[in-house]
């Protein structure tokens, strides 16, 4: 065997040949991730690898390197040491020994891929830029996983012999399944769930299912059965979701309302939340089981945030309150805490669309059903203004200020139509509606939302149009005329009106061909028809 | 040039690409030197503009600017005629209808209580664009068949509930098919007791069994029960069973939708809600399946006042219709609100027998109420979802899909067409008349004509007549 190289003659060849990273480096510093550590094990494990792997081959290496490499292969290979003398064998170990050479070593990373050999996370992070600590738990993590795996077989194995009265096969003796087996399968089965979520983020795939879920072993799930051919507009079911509709159909089948159908019923809004089917189901769960109405609001405002454009949830919400209304209904205080409630949640909701109809549905539902009037100090109102501050066009909170104003019962007479005289109204009300509709108007004169309610409050309060004349007027100068100006299409059309009212028919007429001519031509052939109107009424 | 580009109007042996080019050439340039006829209303803003900045008003000025660039014929992706409207792509619009009836990938789960929306919505669209839709009998049948429950009507799907609304979709969808194959998928014993289980007692229909009650489910009631010929006498297990067997299913329906009016004149979901389009269409129609339109809409409804808000969900330079006061234009209320004038006209106008005193006191529609070129022009402009996708849609800016399409087109088809409510030429009876509407000049190209639907049914005549004439001819169930 040649003479082996010094290590201590290293730093010496480094500075001059190619073998740069060669043995016995000063101690690495420690690796900050798995890869690093990898990296290091095997450079340290694999003499002149790299170097190898650079160059063509060991000609490059210096007589003492090649003499290292050499032995260092002789001593992990049995086969070849073999093949030596008794004499070069121990020649063999003492170099070995001096250099300090690995016996074992860790297979030559592959080239050009040096990163993908720990695979990828659930993000898609390759495992190996983890930080060592982060691996060390992740390692842990998967160990537990394992353990678990194997102890929930063995659980369904007893299971199985326990259902089909198989005897245990050591004992000879009959299996029982007990309640604190099952319990324990189920924490076991949380945990695994959880474990699987943390390692490899799959929540739908087993976390969730009900197939493995001994809570459910009761239940056979309707598959769904769809004739051949029934395939117009249908649509790919995600796994998950088709399962968890499978045992919504089989529960609902067998009317079962029980605290494990509604986490079902949960499951699935969650996947779907315009299945109307799943939130009539729920209520009548809710119902059966009494569950407490405030908790489910709570659960339910977290949905309808999620899914704003869904209207099954403010049906939902409306059950809830007439559930609830025997409690609301004696109970002063109760009541105000929970219209407050409400009111902010609308705010909440109507800031992401002011004119979301169902909220504004919802809305005068309530008001009506919890005869929130003036209630909380007219609080309807002032939200209400708040939001026509906001933005003067918004006409959901026009029309809801008209209902809560116009149809509460104390000063309205039940079943007269939206757009008729009723003497109940106060006059003073009338007064205060006129002069607020009035006022917006100043702000945005072709804003037509404070029109029809301008309109709208006059014909309530039974008062004549032209008793609004000279503020109409405003936004008319100089009609028919070269200097004709116009600030409202909708001040001319109440004009209209207000004219044929007072018996000035030739001028009504003229806001009508006016409006049909230059101001909005697009509604010429309505303008016409009043314009038809009016001469019938010439006539008559 | 402007030769060529009329001539894809006529001669269809000419290379589709071809004339497509030139007329896309004639669109950017000798339009740009000659300009098509489009009339200012539909080129500028408004001549009445408020200086006050609301969040309303920054997003109507936005789709002002949107859609005039559609309007004015700048629109590459569109081929214009010379009056500036653009050429109904028919075979785009069928390819993307027809595969909305294909399957859908799981993102549409959302979908999954619509689906026979889905299907009422492409075979409509078909329909309306001239397409033989009774190739689709057989899956059609298969699949409405997965949807209907034991205890009558059809739910979103299998195992799912049944609800007004998927059942009024199933009932049209299986008549625009036709068949007896078709027409006996549907359970009518099963479904008039489910109908009246949802009858309520104060005259409206709750949409499923505990779910909501508005106007939406007395509409689709009412025209379940008509097409399919069922009894009108309540089951004693009704809600609005009172023992008094003159009460019928369709008793207090009008003064339902009475108490719908807003003080705006329109029509809210519920009564205390504000006025909405989808709901107006729903309540005349209701209305004119219960009685003759020229006597039941001004007996309900305070027609001047109805007529007034109708009028002003039309804006220009759009053109099309929005939905409630101060909201944006939107192809979809082209039917919901443009349904609408073809049953306001029949209403002011009645049936013109000789000798006959107007019912109404209110003068006759003598000419159109809306400006049926606006919504053509909107239409054909603005809601067509070119160059990639095909079907119609909400506005610029937003993807087509089989919703926008049906209704989209449903309203072309209103503007392009004339109803009247007048004594049928057989029997004597009152019914609607259609005609090609002729009172103006005709801005479209005659190829892009729609086929006319029925305006309280939504589909066409014929397919209304098919399923009403198997069942009135039925004894019993």
């Amino acid at each position: 065997m040649p003479p082996k190289g010094k290590a201590a003659a290293k730093p010496k060849e480094a500075a001059t040949t190619t073998s740069k990273p060669t043995t016995a480096p000063p101690p690495p510093p420690s690796p900050s991730t798995v890869n690093d550590r990898t990296q290091q094990r095997t450079q340290a494990t694999n003499p002149h690898a790299a170097t190898l792997a650079l160059t063509s081959g060991l000609s490059t290496l210096s007589p003492a390197d090649k003499t290292l490499w050499i032995n260092s292969r002789f001593a992990r290979s049995p086969a070849l040491r073999a093949k030596l003398g008794t004499k070069a064998q121990r020649d063999l170990w003492r170099h070995v020994n001096e250099a300090n050479l690995p016996v074992r070593s860790l297979k030559p990373l592959p080239p050009k891929t040096p990163t993908s050999i720990w695979g990828i996370d659930k993000t898609g992070r390759d495992i190996g830029t983890y930080p060592i600590p982060q691996f060390d738990d992740f390692t842990a993590k998967r160990a537990r996983l394992t353990a678990l795996i194997a102890a929930s077989h063995s659980f369904a194995s007893h299971r199985r012999r326990a259902t089909l009265k198989i005897p245990d096969p050591l004992t000879n003796e009959p299996v029982l399944l007990l309640e604190a087996d099952i319990s324990a399968e189920r924490r076991r089965r949380t945990e695994m769930a959880s474990l699987r979520a943390d390692l490899y983020g799959t929540r739908s795939s087993n976390s969730k299912s009900y197939a493995s879920d001994p809570e459910w072993d009761d239940v056979t799930p309707t598959l769904l059965e769809e004739p051949e051919g029934a395939t117009l507009a249908a649509i790919a079911y995600p796994d998950d979701y088709a399962e968890a509709i499978s045992y919504l159909r089989a529960v609902m089948v067998r009317k079962e309302y029980s605290p494990r159908c509604l986490r079902l019923t949960e499951h699935v809004i969650q996947l779907n939340p315009a299945h109307y089917t799943v939130w009539l189901y729920r209520a009548s769960i809710l119902f059966a089981l009494g569950v407490k109405v405030p908790e489910e609001i709570q659960w339910l405002n977290g949905v309808a945030l999620a899914n704003l454009k869904n209207y099954q949830i403010w049906h939902h919400r409306h059950l809830l309150v007439d559930q609830y209304y025997p409690v609301l209904e004696g109970d002063e205080k109760a009541r105000d805490d929970f219209a407050r409630g409400e009111a902010e949640f609308m705010t909440r909701m109507l800031e992401e669309d002011a004119k979301n109809y169902h909220v504004w549905s919802y809305r005068s539902y309530l008001v009506r059903k919890l005869g929130l009037w003036k209630a909380g100090g007219e609080r309807e109102r002032r939200l209400v203004e708040e939001m026509v501050e906001e933005d003067v066009r918004n006409n959901s909170a026009w029309s809801h200020r008209f209902f809560v104003v116009f149809s509460d019962p104390e000063q309205s007479t039940e079943g007269v139509g939206a757009t008729e005289f009723d003497p109940r109204v106060p006059g003073e009300i009338v007064d205060r509606e006129l002069g607020y509709a009035l006022g917006k108007i100043g702000l945005a004169p072709q804003n037509q939302s404070p029109w029809n309610y301008l309109r709208g409050a006059l014909v309530k309060g039974g008062r004549k149009l032209g008793s609004v004349r000279g503020s109409v007027e405003e936004y008319v100068t100089g009609l028919g005329t070269e200097e004709e100006e116009v600030r409202s299409t909708h001040a001319l059309d109440l004009l209209a009106e207000i004219y044929a009212e007072q018996g000035e028919t030739e001028k009504a007429d003229l806001c009508l061909r006016r409006l049909a001519e230059k101001w909005d031509p697009i509604r010429a052939g309505y303008w016409g028809w009043r314009r038809a109107m009016l001469e019938q009424k010439k006539d008559s | 040039m402007a030769d060529s580009a009329s001539s894809r109007m006529t001669d269809t042996d000419v290379d589709e690409e071809f004339v497509h080019d030139i007329a896309a050439t004639l669109s950017s340039a000798a339009m740009a030197a000659i300009g098509p006829e489009i009339p200012d209303l539909f080129s500028y803003a408004p001549p009445v503009i408020d200086s006050l900045e609301t969040e309303t008003s920054y997003k109507q000025n936005e789709v002002v600017q949107d859609c005039l660039e559609y309007l004015t014929a700048k629109d590459k992706d569109l081929v214009y005629n010379l009056r500036g409207v653009g050429l109904l792509e028919r075979d785009a619009h069928k390819a993307f209808l027809h595969k909305g009836l294909g399957r859908y990938p799981d993102r549409f789960v959302p979908a999954d209580a619509s689906r026979p929306w889905y299907l009422y919505w492409c075979l409509s669209a078909l329909t309306l664009l001239g397409e033989d839709v009774s190739s689709y009998r057989e899956k059609l049948v298969a699949t409405a068949v997965s949807m209907q429950n034991d205890y009558g009507g059809f739910g979103g799907g299998c195992g799912q509930t049944s609800h007004l609304a998927t059942t009024y979709a199933v009932v049209l969808a299986l008549a625009l098919v036709g068949g007896e194959e078709a027409y006996e998928v549907i359970d009518r014993r099963a479904m008039w007791r489910w109908l009246c289980s949802l009858k309520q007692p104060d005259g409206g229909f709750q949409v499923a069994v505990g779910g909501e009650e508005d106007i939406r489910g007395a509409y689709c009631a009412a025209v379940i029960i008509t097409l399919l010929n069922l009894p009108l006498n309540l089951t004693p297990e009704s809600p609005a069973w009172t023992g008094d067997e003159s009460k019928t299913l369709f008793t207090g329906v009008a003064d339902y939708v009475k108490r719908c009016q807003t003080f705006e004149g329109g029509i809210s979901e519920k009564p205390d809600t504000e006025a909405h389009g989808a709901y107006a269409f729903c309540a005349l129609g209701c209305l004119s399946i219960l009685d003759a339109p020229d006597r039941i809409i001004p007996k309900y409804l305070d027609l001047p006042r109805f007529v007034s808000w109708l009028s002003s969900r039309q804006y220009a330079p759009e053109g099309g219709f929005s939905g409630r006061t101060n909201k944006l234009v939107d192809g979809c209320y082209s039917h919901w609100v443009g349904g609408c004038w073809p049953l306001i006209e029949a209403s002011l106008n009645g049936p013109r027998k000789e000798g006959d005193v107007p019912k109404s006191t209110l003068p006759p529609a003598s000419s159109s109420l809306f400006s049926r070129e606006g919504l053509i022009r909107y239409i054909l402009c603005c809601c067509q979802d070119m160059p990639r996708r095909g079907g119609l849609r909400d506005k610029p800016g937003k993807s087509s899909d089989p919703y926008h399409s049906c209704y989209v087109l449903s309203g072309l088809s209103s503007a392009q067409h004339q109803w009247r409510w007048a004594p049928l030429l057989r029997d004597g009876t009152d019914g609607w008349i259609v005609s090609p509407y002729s009172d103006e000049v005709q801005i479209f190209e005659e190829e892009d004509r729609v086929v006319p639907i029925h305006p309280v049914y939504a589909i066409p005549q014929k397919n209304v007549d098919g399923i009403r004439r198997y069942f009135s001819a039925k004894e019993g169930f």
